[in-house]
């Protein structure tokens, strides 16, 4: 792979340089068919990540991660330059873009019918977005619900999904044939790994979907299945909490948010098996 | 043209844009919001009513930004109202410089837009002490510089290291006086004091000649230009509403406190930049303060290309020289000679420790090189 490469990953499109080799191997696995050439196609953002210069070359290499002139993070080690990339990429649109209501969320959908699932980390949310995604499920997004303000219309935004520690030799038995990402180790979050989502998914990367329901998953390793449903305000508290740039939109994010909580339900499920969350959700939910 | 010739010629001919092509705006975009100007072109275009008919993406762009800058307008005022109120028990009123100062007037035209990273206000030196310590009880902390960056600001500067609210992260710079005092050149406060007028919001800000004479100074009286092309539309939209009583008090002003040449500095380059009008008494007043013609060739070199937009997409060998050139005379013009080889020596070794081991593994704070 040549850099600097564009990669479109609807609706924003990046342009990526970087010096690391294993970097471009994992982009190349990753994105397989999103990189373009078209030259009508403008990137959003310009990102790099390099290694350091210096001794730090050599003793500890690390990586550091530039948006444009901008370094959002100190550097990290090197074996963990693919993870920042992507928490790189995240940070860009998470920062600059105000014209959604952006939901730290996964979001599958079925028929065009999506659930966002807010989640801190450490609730098992991608392990259980890993779960649908590979059974059925369309996968809209990982990490960030793109809301249309004013609407329940979901943009998809596809990316790989980042599992972490156990779930990424879960996640291996589970789909031995899905395309993962080299390990980055001891990263603030522990290893973790990205899992590119499945065809289908890619496939609708433009493809927008309905929200019809707001589901706070987390993960309970003494617990098969409980679900509770909650009230408006417990739904809007965990949603706006949940959400990147609200306070920065104002009254838009505000009056979106509060329009999707009155018209769909919102629960919390505890649960220790994917399977029945997954028969739950289509059993009741769709 | 060049893409710094194309920015510039946006912001005088805003109607411009709309012959530029999509894939021309990507890097206009970039060093627009390099240099934090996206949301002030915005509301230019939209002045000039271009905005509409620019390419979507261009529009995308442009309206982020703009919502970035009204998140600061509605946060502005409730953060310059508990720093009033936190300071009103020790009868102190704080000052509001630069950007804060911009955006708390809403008559101001370069509030418009206008995005600052940190709030300047201006306190009595006397003060400063009180100030701090009062403010620390209220949530603001220090961030961990390095000793050397501390010595340097208490001893050398004309403010204190800058302090962040712990949970808004709302960096505040404190100021008792404008420029270093180890300049020699630091004004007379009291001056400056019979121009602090009241916002219509209860906020004290100066007024527009004393706060217009404030930005010239800090953008020709120092060593850092990193923001040097904002701060010059900055001063072309204040200049835009000058009256003629307005540019005689500014030159009073700068008269009783020695920034003529300043003065003359900013009309110059500004009508030669931005085409800002000046008033011919005021060109023909000011022509005094210029220098010898090779002299005068030499400082307009260095400021022609330093106040332009800087960002790798635009930087050009001459630029970088006169960027370099600014900034030994900033730190000429701001400390005395002795201290001025002692300071560019430690900045030097820093720079080559950088170099040699890598940029942030010395930075405080820095928990990655583990």
């Amino acid at each position: 792979m040549t850099f600097p490469c564009k990669l479109f990953l609807p609706p924003f499109c990046f342009e990526v340089t970087s010096d690391i080799p294993f970097v471009a191997k994992n982009l190349e696995r990753i994105y397989g068919n999103n990189f373009s050439q078209d030259p009508s196609l403008v990137p959003d953002y310009v990102v790099k990540i390099k290694q350091n210069e210096g001794v730090r070359r050599f003793y500890k290499p690390q990586a550091r991660f530039f948006s444009d002139q901008q370094e959002p993070f100190q550097p990290l080690q090197l074996q963990q330059a693919y993870a920042m990339l992507e928490w790189g990429m995240n940070w860009c649109i998470a920062s600059h873009e105000m014209q959604y209501v952006i939901i730290h969320s996964a979001v599958l959908a079925k028929d065009n019918k999506a659930i966002l699932f807010p989640a801190p980390p450490g609730s098992g949310k991608s392990t259980l977005t890993a779960y649908l995604a590979f059974n059925g499920w369309r996968l809209l997004s990982d990490e960030m619900a793109l809301i249309i303000p004013r609407t329940r219309t979901v943009q998809p935004f596809v990316r790989p999904i980042c599992l972490k520690n156990r779930s990424i030799t879960l996640a291996k038995n589970w789909f031995p044939d899905a395309v993962f990402s080299t390990v980055a180790r001891d990263t603030h979050k522990g290893d973790v790994i990205h899992l590119s989502p499945p065809a289908e998914s890619w496939l609708n990367a433009n493809t927008p979907a309905e929200v019809v329901a707001v589901v706070f998953p987390q993960y309970t390793a003494d617990v098969e299945l409980d679900i509770y449903a909650l009230n408006q305000t417990q739904s809007f508290m965990q949603l706006a909490g949940n959400a990147f740039n609200y306070g920065v939109i104002g009254v838009e994010g505000f009056e979106t948010l509060t329009a999707l909580i009155e018209q769909v339900p919102g629960f919390e499920i505890l649960y220790n098996d994917v399977a029945q969350v997954a028969a739950f959700l289509e059993q009741e939910l769709l | 043209m060049s893409l710094n010739q194309l920015i510039t010629q946006l912001f005088i001919t805003p109607e411009s844009a709309l012959s530029i092509s999509l894939p021309q705006w990507m890097p206009i975009i970039l060093v627009l919001r390099h240099q934090q100007l996206l949301a002030r072109y915005s509301f230019r275009f939209k002045d000039a009513g271009v905005f509409a008919q620019l390419p979507d993406y261009t529009q995308r762009h442009l309206r982020n930004a703009e919502i970035i800058a009204e998140k600061q307008y509605r946060q502005i005022d409730s953060e310059a109202k508990e720093l009033t109120q936190l300071l009103s028990s020790l009868q102190v009123t704080p000052v509001f410089l630069k950007g804060a100062a911009y955006v708390l007037q809403s008559n101001l035209k370069p509030g418009l837009g206008r995005t600052f990273s940190d709030i300047d206000i201006l306190v009595p030196k006397a003060d400063i002490v009180e100030v701090e310590q009062r403010l620390t009880i209220f949530g603001y902390l220090s961030d961990a510089i390095s000793a050397y960056d501390e010595h340097y600001y208490r001893n050398w500067t004309h403010e204190i290291p800058p302090i962040r609210h712990h949970s808004r992260g709302t960096v505040l710079d404190i100021h008792h006086n404008l420029i270093p005092p180890v300049s020699g050149r630091a004004p007379n406060m009291s001056a400056f004091a019979a121009h602090i007028v009241c916002t219509d919001k209860g906020f004290a800000v100066l007024d527009l000649p004393a706060m217009t004479l404030h930005s010239v100074i800090h953008l020709f009286f120092n060593e850092d230009f990193k923001n040097a092309f904002r701060d010059l539309t900055d001063l072309h939209l204040l200049f835009d509403d000058f009256s003629e009583e307005d540019w005689a008090q500014i030159i009073r002003l700068a008269d009783e406190t020695g920034f003529l040449f300043e003065v003359m500095l900013a009309a110059r380059y500004c009508h030669k930049i931005l085409h800002t009008p000046i008033p011919v008494w005021v060109s023909q007043h000011l022509e005094q303060f210029q220098l010898s013609p090779w002299r005068m060739a030499i400082v307009d070199f260095m400021f022609e290309y330093t106040l332009l937009p800087k960002h790798p997409l635009t930087t050009s060998f001459k630029q970088k020289l006169a960027v370099f050139m600014a900034f030994v005379r900033g730190h000429w013009l701001k400390m005395p000679v002795f201290m001025l080889i002692g300071h560019l020596a430690m900045k030097s070794f820093f720079a080559v420790r950088d170099a040699i081991f890598g940029k942030h593994q010395f930075s405080p704070k820095n928990s990655a090189n583990r």
